[in-house]
């Protein structure tokens, strides 16, 4: 059977022709999608291409004042249309759907949200060509079996969907599931093809038997430590493993079988450093409502390792967002969230490092009540931010302590 | 075992599951998972990790290999 998705959590098992058929009967569309199903998520995206319409994606998760600062909206029903007569095509086979999702129009355009670095998540849009970068449509790859381990409404879950949508692959969910299960998951599915964080990689551990299928394994996001790199190796005997570096902005730019990246010669003019920091140019970037430099400064750090040809790793981030197990976490919009509870009179978030997830959130609050409690400020802020921004460690204390300078100080 | 230190891990784990409005534990077993039995999500493990290091002083994730409860208890007799 020729299988389109496998998602065991929702008890999802979709063939290619269920997926056509679907299409086939669909007459309505809205350009905003906010759905934890993985399936609805892959379907609007695929309308989406098929009609030439905008697809606004919003990670299911989102809060009340999240969705109204982002989008103006909290519910989009409103937004509902008819599909417009004859701008559907007919569908026969996958053969012809992916044929038409590979010409797209030029209008087509992906909408998502990524962590500002004012304190707002800001909203980015890219085409086809920036979204598609990096799918390498061959034969070889027409039986590859991929392992889904990304949130599917951010970025990096988006081209693995691409990847495998257009070599017409099978999609197995792993994103979410409890480490047993993914086992069996990959076990039973003969995964042939994961990408995802270190942090994924890493809470796969231990495990009792080695999965041979796997051929290529991509890991991206954050750091890989030297320990879990080996381990990871003696889980996935048979794989090829590649490092990508990607952002929301500009999608997947380099990839390296070590941590030490080549600059690929296309995009010689088009990459630059400056006082070791990365710069892209704004051809390579989407469309975001801020953009409007030249260049577009990454935040993140290198260290050039060789000049010719020049080759370079990574090596920190300049600005102050937190990585937490591959989510962008900006300390400065959840101190926002914090500041907007009855009862707090200032607060410092910061990060921990951390041997589960790379970082930790944590935070000092002054509070101008003894009712304030660690558990009254965690529960408040589950209606304001993503559960992954919230504070995991919160300290109540007499006075926030400052750098010399006066600014609030980050660990 | 420690009863003392059952005790402890027991309100550490029961600090994390309260935090997530999650249900919290009567008794902790050896045997019981911290991912399937527990409920922990890897932000609890997180969790966990950094209260027990300001408890204990020690990484119980460093090596990246503590699935169930008896685990921890173990990482913390060898102390």
């Amino acid at each position: 059977m020729n299988i389109f998705l496998k998602d065991i959590d929702s008890e999802r098992f979709v063939t290619w022709d269920y997926l056509i058929n679907d299409i086939n009967n669909t007459s309505i569309y809205n350009p905003f999608c906010k759905s934890a199903d993985y399936y609805t998520v892959f379907k609007h995206i695929i309308l989406s291409l098929l009609l030439n319409e905008e697809v606004i994606l919003l990670d299911s998760d989102f809060t009340h004042s999240e969705l109204i600062n982002l989008t103006g909206h909290s519910k989009y029903e409103k937004f509902i249309k008819p599909c417009e007569n004859g701008k559907l095509p007919t569908l026969t086979n996958k053969k012809g759907l992916i044929e038409k999702l590979s010409t797209p129009s030029e209008h087509w355009k992906m909408t998502l949200f990524t962590s500002g670095t004012t304190g707002i998540p800001k909203k980015v849009s890219h085409d086809f060509k920036s979204i598609t970068r990096f799918v390498k449509v061959s034969e070889r790859n027409e039986k590859s079996i991929w392992g889904f381990a990304y949130n599917p409404t951010h970025m990096a879950g988006i081209q693995v969907f691409f990847q495998a949508l257009l070599n017409g692959n099978t999609i197995i969910r792993l994103f979410g599931l409890s480490t047993k299960v993914i086992h069996n998951e990959i076990k039973y599915n003969g995964i042939t093809h994961i990408s995802a964080t270190p942090t994924f990689y890493r809470l796969l551990l231990p495990y009792d038997e080695s999965f041979p299928s796997l051929e290529r394994i991509t890991s991206g996001g954050e750091k890989f430590n030297e320990k879990t790199f080996k381990k990871v190796c003696e889980m996935f005997p048979n794989a090829k493993i590649t490092n990508v570096y990607a952002s929301t902005e500009a999608g997947t730019l380099f990839a390296s079988q070590t941590d030490i990246f080549i600059l690929p010669k296309k995009y010689e003019n088009l990459i630059r450093f400056e006082n070791d920091e990365l710069l892209i140019h704004s051809k390579l970037m989407g469309r975001t409502e801020t953009n409007i430099s030249e260049w577009y400064r990454t935040g993140d750090l290198i260290e050039i390792v060789s000049k010719i040809p020049l080759t370079f790793r990574f090596l920190s981030r300049k600005s102050e967002m937190i990585n937490v197990g591959g989510y962008k976490v900006n300390p400065l919009e959840v101190e926002e969230a914090i500041l907007s509870l009855t009862g707090i009179k200032n607060v410092r978030v910061y990060s921990k490092s951390n041997s589960v997830l790379g970082n930790i959130i944590c935070c000092e609050v002054v509070t101008n009540s003894s009712q304030i409690t660690e558990s009254f400020i965690r529960s408040s802020l589950q209606s304001k931010v993503q559960e992954f921004k919230i504070p995991r460690m919160i300290r109540i204390v007499d006075e926030i302590s400052t750098t010399r300078t006066g600014k609030l100080k980050r660990i | 075992m420690n009863i003392k230190m059952n005790e402890k891990v027991l309100e550490i784990i029961n600090t994390v599951l309260e935090n997530r409005t999650k249900k919290k534990l009567i008794s902790i077993m050896p045997e019981m998972h911290l991912r399937n039995d527990v409920g922990f999500d890897s932000l609890d493990l997180a969790e966990l990790t950094v209260r027990i290091e300001a408890e204990y002083d020690i990484d119980i994730f460093e090596d990246g290999i503590v699935s169930v409860v008896g685990e921890i208890f173990k990482k913390l007799e060898n102390r």
